[in-house]
Order: structure tokens, then sequence, then C-alpha cells
């Protein structure tokens, strides 16, 4: 947020305002009233899930279709052992852990096959997930789904229920952000960019596209499953219609909307994810899906780096007042990461090279 | 006996609407390298045309007729505006762009038609004739017909004349093609276009069965795709083998294999592409792509 050199670049302030920062967001869930919390925590909930999608796909650049579906197991995973009375820590962890494991099984058969076979395979996560997820009733509670109100406030917090579930979205999804943005800023961040960027060239590099992809694919499952549980604590219910198809499109489109390979992006597009069908259902419900695949291709047009990098193109605009020329629309959608400067720093020279992508 | 036969023929009938919506991928693929997710999707417009012609009082061949006409300019226009600015950048982006078209094509159906079921007439009736002591019904027999017309005359266009020749040049080498004086553009266009025509017969003949609804294709599409990957993306041949070969494992799986049962017969194709990508990266009948750096 705060590129300009001189008193922002100073390590203390940052860390006073890293504090500061902190310190108003574990204010937040005490000033507002129930409704607003629980958006807020539903928009926590959505923006993990966006943020494990774009460490496959915006990072990596790996379509994924596939997303809501380690959501959903993450969430009927911690219904089913809140339900059977199981530690709210293994609880955690088995609903990290499980999806984790099937996400790395898929992706050991999909990451095989290059290019966009990825993206074919993931599509059938959802599709077959909703009818398994139904059929496995007596661990899922078929098509009535499972509902589970674990995370009730305790007695000694002294906080509402919504102000509680807020928290818990806070911590846990706090420390799924800062992970990640530390896994993508450092040595993985930057082999995910090159094999994105070029994956004979990191092959070359002796970057194993296959294995960054398979470990992409891995760790979007695992942060899909922490969504899950988050999903499970604030909304308390889960279905089959949880993991639908509609769902991962929605979540795609919210990662590219809200902004590719950025963890800023990835908390805008959560809100996105929450907020936009309650602007259209004002509007009219049956646009729902209109207005949003209009918004997308929008986006793709005009502003490939998602709305995260509006005050950078406004700013830039401004700068410059000439006509952008292709220097603009050098930048695709799942482009320049604006957060992981080192990643980028790397790429230009990657792709400099003159080079046949792999189809 | 009689049962298994039926439920072959049955699955062959199926397997041949995947095959069509699969060629379809395959023939956008081959011309922009690019899976087109928005296919299926773009074949339930078509096929709500064809819907709101039969409701104005064509017959129903006159309508699929002029929906398909109608969905080859559409394609066409689709490619020119919407994925032309695409298809030269990255691969994923242009993925990303037929998923959001897919979002609005189904959100136009949606908006335009209602989310609401409507009913298709079926261009075959429904009546059954028994051929080696099994019930088989017409429609699924017409409908493996015709794709078995539509895949002789795909193949007589591409290996029989120029304009055929013309659209296998720009896939294989776009910019030699170009070179050479052959209008990409318009080829690219007409690709497109084909690729949309043919999901307005998938969607004729799949309408009656499903019943028509924006999403109806979703499923449908599932199949087409997992018949793209076993049959290898770039072998039209191979493609549709492997979608007939998913309708007719699907259906036997549905019926004899206890645990799969007929809601869980989705997952079928993929356990296949499974197995045989752990075995055969490339699918069954594809090539092994070599990049060249």
């Amino acid at each position: 947020m705060f590129r300009s050199p001189g008193l922002f670049s100073r390590a203390w302030v940052r860390r006073a305002i890293t504090a500061i920062a902190v310190i108003a967001v574990l204010a937040v869930p005490l000033g507002f009233d129930e409704y607003t919390n629980q958006n807020l925590a539903r928009i926590g909930v959505f923006a993990v899930a966006v943020l494990g999608l774009n460490v496959v796909m915006g990072y990596t650049g790996q379509v994924s279709l596939g997303q809501i579906f380690f959501v959903g197991v993450g969430a009927y995973v911690t219904a089913y052992g809140a339900t059977h009375g199981w530690n709210i820590g293994v609880v955690l962890v088995a609903s990290i852990l499980i999806p984790g494991v099937i996400g790395l099984l898929v992706a050991l058969a999909a990451a095989r096959l290059g290019g966009l076979a990825i993206a074919m395979l993931t599509l059938a996560l959802p599709i077959v997930g909703v009818p398994l997820a139904k059929r496995l009733s007596d661990y899922t509670g078929g098509s009535q789904g499972l509902s589970s109100a674990f995370s009730s406030a305790p007695e000694w917090s002294g906080l509402y229920n919504d102000q509680w579930q807020l928290y818990v979205v806070l911590v846990v999804g706090g420390a799924v952000f800062l992970l990640t943005r530390n896994l993508v800023r450092g040595k993985y961040g930057r082999a995910f960019a090159i094999v994105k960027s070029n994956e004979a060239v990191a092959a070359s590099m002796g970057i194993s596209p296959y294995r960054y992809k398979v470990l992409a694919f891995t760790v979007a499952s695992l942060i899909g499953g922490v969504s899950g549980f988050l999903y499970m604590a604030v909304v308390q219910f889960t279905s089959p219609e949880t993991l639908s198809l509609g769902h991962s499109v929605t979540l795609l489109a919210s990662m590219v909307i809200g902004g590719s390979a950025s963890i800023v992006g990835s908390l805008l597009g959560g809100a996105y994810y929450v907020l936009a069908p309650q602007l259209a259902n004002h509007v009219d419900p049956n646009t729902t899906e209109l207005l949003q695949g209009a918004l997308l291709l929008l986006v793709l047009f005009l502003l490939p780096g998602g709305l995260v990098s509006l005050p950078r193109v406004i700013a830039r605009k401004l700068r410059r007042n000439r006509p952008t020329g292709g220097a603009d629309r050098q930048q695709s959608s799942s482009g320049a990461p604006a957060r992981g400067r080192k990643a980028v720093e790397e790429a230009p020279t990657m792709s400099g090279i003159p080079t046949g992508r792999p189809e | 006996m009689g049962q298994f036969i039926q439920l072959v023929v049955d699955g062959l009938s199926n397997g041949s609407i995947y095959a069509v919506l699969a060629l379809a991928i395959v023939l956008v693929n081959q011309a922009t390298g690019l899976i087109n997710f928005a296919q299926g999707g773009m074949a339930v417009f078509s096929a709500y045309i064809t819907w709101l012609l039969t409701e104005h009082g064509l017959s129903l061949i006159l309508a699929i007729l002029l929906s398909v006409l109608a969905s080859f300019v559409l394609g066409a226009l689709v490619e020119r505006l919407v994925m032309r600015r695409f298809e030269r950048g990255d691969p994923d982006t242009a993925v990303v762009v037929t998923i959001g078209l897919l979002t609005l094509i189904t959100g136009i159906c949606g908006w335009l038609w209602t989310y609401n079921n409507q009913q298709f007439r079926s261009l075959f009736s429904l009546t059954t004739v028994s051929i080696f002591g099994a019930a088989v019904s017409i429609r699924s027999i017409g409908t493996f017909a015709v794709i078995a017309v539509i895949m002789l005359f795909l193949q007589a266009l591409f290996l029989g004349t120029k304009f055929g020749l013309a659209l296998r040049a720009v896939a294989i080498n776009p910019k030699s093609a170009a070179l050479s004086g052959l209008p990409v553009g318009r080829l690219l266009m007409a690709g497109w276009g084909l690729a949309a025509a043919l999901g307005a017969v998938a969607g004729a003949l799949v309408a009656p069965q499903l019943t028509l609804t924006p999403g109806m294709m979703d499923t449908a599409l599932v199949y087409a795709l997992a018949a793209v990957i076993l049959g290898g993306q770039s072998s039209p041949v191979g493609v549709v083998v492997a979608a007939w070969l998913i309708g007719v494992v699907e259906n036997l799986a549905a019926v004899y294999v206890h645990f799969i049962g007929y809601d869980l017969k989705v997952a079928v194709p993929f356990i296949l592409t499974f197995v045989v990508l752990v075995v055969r990266p490339q699918g069954l009948f594809g090539r092994k792509v070599v990049a060249r750096v």
C-alpha cells in the first residue's frame, strides 16, 4: 500500500502501522451490530477460500474450478467432528488435512497433463462432489445437510456469538493470510511465478513444474479446508449445495475481480463473493448470474489486474498524460502480482527470453 | 442380455451427445489452443432459440436448422468481439474469459427465459423397437444416426475441401498460414461458428431428455471435457470413441456396480480418466506435446 520511499519505508514505522492496524481490526467486532459482524465474518471465510484459489491459480497459473469442493469437505469434516464431540483442535487439524490429502491425490494425476487439464479435471470435483455428499448420508446427513453450533461464544469471554465468531475468523484467517503471504513472497513464490510464466524455462532451471503445481494445488486445498472450518464456525450449517459448481465459478470470478496473485485482492474477492449477490438481489434475483458474468468480462477487458490494481491504474493514468499503449495491456489478468514484488522482479527477465510457451 | 443391449445402445446415444460437444471443444482447441468452457452454455442458448422458434409455430426441423445458422453467426461474433483479444495472450486468462462467457450466457438465458424448466419437443418418437430381444427407443437410434452423419460431414469438410484445409492450416501454424495469404481472423471466426453450430445440434438432441434449463448442459460439458482428455486433445476420432466409451461404461456401471448407481454415475468418466492419465498422460489417442524453447 505504501510505496513512496521515506517515512513509510522505515521498519519501525511499518511495524507501528501494522500494530495499529491489528488493534483496529481486533476492535472491529465490538463496535458493529450483529448483521455487520456476520457479513464481515462471511467475507473473512470466503477471503480465505479465494486466497487458496489464488495460490494455485493467481500465483502458479493453474486454473482450478474445484476450490469450493475443498471448502465443502472442510465444512463437512468440521460438522462431523463437532457433532461427534471431537476436541476442537482435532477438528481443525482434520478439517485442514483431509481436504489437503484429497487435493494432493487429485493434483498428482491432474498435473501430469500439461496446460488446461487441471481446469478440466477440477471441474469434476464439484460435479461429483454434490451427488457424493448426498450418497454418503451416514456422514454428511444427505440432502438435509449437517448443522452444528459448536462456535457459540464461551461463558468467560462475555461476548455475543457473532462477535466471538468474527474473532475466530480474524485469528484463524489472519494466520492463514500471514503464512500464505510469506509462502508466496519467498523461494516457493518465485518458483510458482516461473512455473506460471514458462514451464520449459522453469524445468531448465531445475524447478520441476510438476512438483510445484502439485505443491500449489495441495496448499490451495489445505487453505480451502481452513475456509471450510471457518464456514462451519460462521454459518453453522452445510449441505451438498455448499459445494455446487455455481459457487466454484463464483469463487473463481471473485478471485479475478478482486485481483489475482494478490493478497489484498483475495480480501476484495471475499468481499465481492459475499456482497455482490446481496446487491444483485436488490436489483432482481434473476440477474445475479448475468451481472456476475458481465462484470467478470468487463474486469478482464478493462482492468486485468482486478480491483486491487485500480489505485495503481488511476495513479498511472494521472502520472502519464499520454494515451496508454501496449504497456498497460501487457499485464494479463493473472498478471503481475501486486504485493509479491520479489516474484515480479524475477518474472520479466524470464519472459524476456524469446521462448515458445508449451501448449 | 436384453437389458445389456439396451444399456449399450442408450449409452451410445448419450455418448453421441457428449461426442458432439466434445468435437466442438476440440474444434476450438485445435484452432486456438484453448478450452472453451462456454461451449455448453452456447449450446443451451441455441436450444433456447430453437425452443422459441417452435413456440412461434415453426416446425421442429426448420427451427433446428435456423438455430444452427444463428448459432454459427453468434459463435463467429463471440470469437471476433470477445475472444480475439485474448487469443494471443496467456492461455489461462483466455480460459477465465470462457468461464466468464459461460456465466454470462447462462445468466442471459435465465434472465430472458427464467430458470424454470421448459418442455422441448423431441425430434424422434419415444416408441421402442425390439432388437435381439432388447427394447431400444427410436430416439437412441436416431440420436446415434444424426451424430454419425455429422461426423462424416465434418470428416469430409476437413479432409475434402479447401476450406477445411485452410482451417487445419490455421490450427497447425497461424503465423505461417497468415504469411501464405489465408485470412486467419475470418477462419478463426468460422471455426468458432462451426463449433457453436455443432453445439446447437447437441442442444436440440439433449433438451427433450433433460427439459430445457439454463444449466442443462453443465453435466454434459463435464462428460465432454472428460472425453476430450480421455481421447487426447488433438484427436477428433479419439474424442468420439472416448465419448462413446464413457456413455456405455457409465450406463453399465450405473446398473451393475451397486455403489455407483444412477446418482453417482457422473463419477465414472473421471475414474476412467484418472486411471488412463496415470498410464498415458497424453490420452488414449493423443500425441505427446513437445514444447520448443
